[in-house]
């Protein structure tokens, strides 16, 4: 993702010249950085799960921009709307949990106390799970194991 | 037989040569890194989301967790700009 870009541009942010027409409805972006995103991800899976797969399924069918747009603008205001109530009902879990991502790579098996915690507030406060789409049905999925084999090396 | 000092000379200095010089480095990068450790084994998908946390944040390691994006976020993207992959 490291292309040239003039000189001239890097002083000040791009702006670009032609916006989307006036005919296509705004939503609000969701302006989210990665780790909390991160964090948030298999939430997101499960609270979105509808508008989410619409999404993926029109982009099967057309891989163009102006295809999906109407789909797209659901997910990011589902999206937005699932962020906002997390900030309003667990936003010390959250940070704490975002925070450790930020500080481990962004890996998951590093940070895995913050994660338990934050799951036990979502499930309580908005009946949301973390639940691993394609992990084996016989064995307990691995952010609940109590002894993993890859963990941090210090404890 | 008396213990050969001079030889311990050369010894540390390369020891502390070595030491001034690894922790100068890890300094230099973790103040690149506003204080947090080194991202490693950064893919495509991690570069894309350390330029978006760089538009949103002005740094590619700031994180928010802010739903609202500043001012001038939507139209900021490059990403109609690069060539096509």
């Amino acid at each position: 993702m490291t292309t040239y870009k003039d000189g001239v541009r890097s002083s000040h942010p791009y702006k670009e010249p032609t916006s989307l027409p006036d005919s296509i409805p705004k939503v609000q972006e969701l302006g989210t950085t990665s780790a909390p995103l991160k964090s948030a991800a298999f939430f997101l899976g499960a609270y979105c799960k509808e508008y989410n797969e619409d999404f993926m399924l029109c982009k099967q069918e057309n891989r163009d921009p102006a295809h999906c747009l109407k789909e797209g603008r659901r997910v990011t205001r589902c999206a937005t709307d699932l962020i906002t109530k997390m900030r309003e009902n667990c936003l010390q879990q959250f940070d704490e949990h975002w925070e450790c991502l930020e500080n481990n790579n962004q890996e998951y098996y590093l940070c895995r106390k913050p994660e338990r915690t934050l799951n036990k507030c979502m499930f309580e406060k908005l009946g949301l799970t973390k639940t691993i789409p394609g992990a084996p049905k016989g064995k307990p999925p691995i952010h609940e194991v109590e002894k993993p084999i890859f963990k941090a090396i210090q404890k | 037989m008396p213990v050969p000092w001079e030889a311990l000379i050369p010894i540390g200095l390369v020891t502390v040569m070595f030491g001034t010089a690894g922790t100068l480095i890890k300094t230099s990068k973790q103040a690149q890194n506003q204080g947090k450790p080194v991202r490693y084994h950064v893919d495509a998908w991690d570069e894309m989301m350390m330029d978006r946390d760089q538009r949103l944040t002005g740094h590619k390691r700031g994180q928010r967790s802010d739903p609202v994006p500043p001012e001038g976020f939507e139209t900021s993207s490059v990403w109609a700009t690069e060539p096509r992959r």
